[in-house]
C-alpha cells in the first residue's frame, strides 16, 4: 500500500502564513484536503479549534468546513452556472446567514478589485479575475482558516504576484491563518513557516510537531 | 430566490439539451394520455352519444312482456311533464323481408330489422332524421326510410321507387304492403340505420296487429345526469306495471362492456409510456449529475451538506416535471381542442366526442409531476454520494 503521508505531525498557530512545499506527488494537497476535511486519515488525527474531528458526523464537517475553513483552489473552481456575486455568496447562502451578506460579497469583491465584474458570469472572466473571486468566496464566512492549494499554479507570474500580495494583506489585515500548499516556495517570499513535504513525511527545519491547528 | 433552487435552475437550464430531453420525455409521456383519452374515450362516447341519440334516449322505457301496451300519447305526456325531459318518443321494431323490382330483375333481403317511429315526436327525441342524406323522413303511413346499406342491397333503391314489405304478424300471419322510399339513411359508425328501415308506427302496429302497443319509450332528457333521477321518478309513478327503466349506461352496457376493458387497457399503456418517460428523466439526470461532479465537490468543501446536494438535484426534477407538465398538458389541450374543433374522425367513421376532462388533465399533469420528482431521487441519492475529494479530482 502506497502511503501519501506518514507519521506527519505538526502544529499551527493562529494567524500564522504557512506554506506547505513540496514537489510534485510529495503529498502536500493530501495533506491540504486532511485539514480541510475534505479527506481523512487512514490514521491519526486532525485537531482543530482543539476539536478532534475524526469525531464528527458528515453533517458537522460540513458545517465546520462551511464556518471554520475557507478554500482557494488552483483553478478556482468558480460555479460556472452564477455569477461572480453569486459565488462569493454561496458560502453564506448554505450557512443561512444571508443578513448583510451581498454587502459583504460587495466590500470583498472590491477588495480584490472585481467591483466591476460582479455580476458576469463566473465562466466570462480571466484565470486572474476568478483566482480573485475565488479568494473573496474563501473569505466570506470569516473563517479562521484559509486553505488555498497551489493558488498561483495556473497563473503567469504577473498575476501571481498579485494574487500573492492579496492573500498575505488579507492575512495580516483579517488575522486569519493561511495553509498555502504550493511547489514554488518563491513565488511567495517571506512567510511565518514553511513545512516541506517530501516522500510523505514533513520536515520544518529541525523541530519536529503535532498536526494540530490552534485558532 | 432560494440558492439550491436557483442553483438547480440554473445548473439545468445551461444544459439545454438535458433539458428539452427531460422536458420532452415527460411532455410525450403526457401527450399519449391525452391522444389515447381523445381517441378511445372519444370514441367511446361517440358511440354512447349515437346509441343515445339513434336508439335508446337517454332513458329507454320497455315491458317485461315485451311490448308496452299502455298509452305511448299518455306516457309521453306524462315524461313531458318533468323539466329534465325534452322530448319522449314511442318505437315499434321487428324484422321484415323486402323485395323491389328495378329494372326488371326482382332484388329481394330478409331479416331487415324494421323500426316504426312517431315521425313528429321522433324528430324531437332522436336525430335518426339527420342521417337522411337523400329525400327526407318518414312523413306518411306508406313512406319508408331505407338504410343505405339495405337500399344498396336491394338493386339500388332511391327515392321515389316503390317496393314490398312483408311481416309476419302476432298471430303467424304474413302482412305485405307496399311502401314508398321517401328517404336513405346514412351514419358514420355503425349505430344508425345503415342497416334497417324505418317506417311510420302506426302502420307498423297495423302490420304486427299490435294497435296501440310500443315496443319502447325512448326518452331525451336536456340534462343527462339527471337520468337515474328521472328513472326512479317513473319507476316510484308507475309501480304495479312491469316496466323496465334503464339509463343509457344500463341499456347500452352490453355494447360498451368491450369498450370499458378496452379503454381500461389503452389506459394501461398510456400510462407504461409515461414509466418510460421516468426511465428516459432518470438517464438525463444521470447524466447531469456526471457532468456536475466538479461542481459538487466544490459546494461539498465550501460547506453544503448531502441533503443541500440532494435538495438541488430534486428540484432540477421538479423544474423537468413542472415545465414537462405545463408544455404537456398544454399540448394536450391543444390536440384536444383540434379534434374536438374539426370533428376528429378517422377514415370517415363516427366523429369522436370530445371532451375536456379536467378532473383526468389535472389528475395526468399532477401524475407527470410527481413522477417526475420520483425519477429524480436515484440521481440526486448518487449525486450526495460524491466524496468532495474525488469529485476534486475531476478537474
Amino acid at each position: 500500500m502506497v502511503k501519501a503521508l506518514d507519521n506527519v505531525s505538526f502544529s499551527i498557530e493562529k494567524g500564522e502564513f504557512v506554506l506547505i512545499v513540496g514537489s510534485s506527488g510529495s503529498g502536500k494537497s493530501t495533506l491540504l484536503n486532511m485539514i480541510g476535511l475534505l479527506d481523512r486519515p487512514t490514521n491519526g488525527k486532525v485537531f482543530i479549534d482543539g476539536i478532534d474531528t475524526s469525531n464528527l458526523s458528515d453533517n458537522q464537517i460540513s458545517t465546520f468546513r462551511n464556518k471554520k475553513l475557507g478554500f482557494i483552489f488552483q483553478f478556482s473552481n468558480l460555479l460556472t452556472d452564477l455569477t461572480v456575486l453569486e459565488n462569493v455568496l454561496l458560502p453564506r447562502e448554505i450557512a443561512g446567514t444571508t443578513e448583510s451578506a451581498e454587502k459583504n460579497a460587495r466590500e470583498l469583491l472590491k477588495a480584490v478589485g472585481l467591483e466591476n465584474q460582479i455580476n458576469k458570469r463566473a465562466n466570462k472572466i480571466s484565470g486572474g479575475q476568478a483566482q480573485r473571486a475565488a479568494i473573496a468566496r474563501g473569505l466570506i464566512n470569516h473563517p479562521s482558516i484559509v486553505l488555498a492549494d497551489e493558488p498561483t499554479g495556473n497563473l503567469d507570474s504577473v498575476t501571481s504576484k498579485i494574487i500573492v500580495d492579496l492573500m498575505k494583506s488579507m492575512a495580516k489585515e483579517l488575522n486569519q491563518t493561511f495553509i498555502i500548499v504550493t511547489h514554488d516556495q518563491q513565488h511567495f517570499g517571506d512567510a511565518d513557516r514553511v513545512i516541506t513535504i517530501k516522500d510523505g513525511k514533513a520536515s520544518e527545519g529541525n523541530q519536529p510537531s503535532e498536526l494540530e491547528v490552534l485558532v | 430566490m432560494e440558492y439550491r433552487l436557483r442553483l438547480a435552475k440554473r445548473m439545468l437550464f445551461n444544459k439545454k439539451g438535458s433539458l428539452i430531453g427531460a422536458v420532452l420525455a415527460v411532455t410525450i409521456g403526457i401527450l399519449v394520455i391525452h391522444v389515447n383519452f381523445v381517441i378511445f374515450q372519444g370514441l367511446f362516447d361517440a358511440i354512447v352519444r349515437d346509441i343515445s341519440n339513434y336508439r335508446n334516449g337517454n332513458v329507454l322505457i320497455t315491458d317485461e312482456e315485451d311490448y308496452i301496451d299502455k298509452s305511448d300519447q299518455a306516457l309521453v305526456s306524462w315524461f313531458e311533464r318533468i323539466p329534465y325531459v325534452e322530448a319522449a318518443t314511442p318505437r315499434l321494431s321487428s324484422s321484415a323481408s323486402i323485395n323491389m323490382t328495378k329494372f326488371g330483375t326482382l332484388h329481394e333481403e330478409t331479416r331487415i330489422p324494421i323500426v316504426g317511429v312517431d315521425p313528429f315526436r321522433d324528430i324531437q327525441a332522436s336525430t335518426v332524421h339527420e342521417t337522411v342524406t337523400d329525400g327526407q323522413y318518414v312523413f306518411a303511413k306508406n313512406s319508408i326510410v331505407l338504410g343505405s346499406n339495405v337500399a344498396r342491397d336491394i338493386g339500388g333503391a332511391e327515392v321515389g321507387d316503390s317496393l314490398k314489405l312483408k311481416i309476419v304478424d302476432r298471430y303467424g300471419q304474413d302482412q305485405i304492403r307496399r311502401f314508398v322510399v321517401t328517404g336513405i339513411a346514412q351514419s358514420p359508425g355503425g349505430q344508425g340505420f345503415d342497416y334497417s328501415v324505418v317506417v311510420h308506427i302506426d302502420t307498423l302496429r297495423d302490420m304486427m296487429n299490435r294497435n296501440g302497443e310500443s315496443g319502447s319509450i325512448m326518452v331525451k332528457l336536456n340534462d343527462p345526469t339527471k337520468a337515474d333521477d328521472v328513472k326512479n321518478f317513473f319507476l316510484s309513478a308507475f309501480p304495479n306495471d312491469d316496466f323496465i327503466a334503464e339509463t343509457i349506461e344500463e341499456s347500452a352496457e352490453e355494447q360498451l362492456a368491450g369498450f370499458r376493458s378496452g379503454i381500461a387497457m389503452i389506459n394501461m399503456i398510456g400510462y407504461f409510456g409515461m414509466m418510460s418517460s421516468a426511465f428516459a428523466i432518470v438517464t438525463i439526470q444521470m447524466m447531469l449529475v456526471n457532468g456536475k461532479t466538479r461542481e459538487i465537490g466544490v459546494m461539498r468543501s465550501i460547506g453544503a451538506t448531502r441533503k443541500d446536494i440532494l435538495v438541488i438535484f430534486i428540484f432540477q426534477g421538479m423544474i423537468i416535471g413542472a415545465i414537462g407538465a405545463g408544455v404537456g398538458t398544454a399540448a394536450g389541450l391543444g390536440y384536444t381542442f383540434y379534434a374536438k374543433e374539426t370533428k376528429m374522425s378517422f377514415n370517415n367513421s363516427l366523429p369522436l366526442e370530445v371532451s375536456y376532462n379536467w378532473e383526468k388533465i389535472i389528475q395526468t399533469a399532477v401524475m407527470s409531476f410527481m413522477l417526475a420528482i420520483i425519477a429524480s431521487l436515484y440521481p440526486s441519492y448518487r449525486a450526495t454520494k460524491l466524496l468532495p475529494v474525488e469529485a476534486m479530482r475531476t478537474v
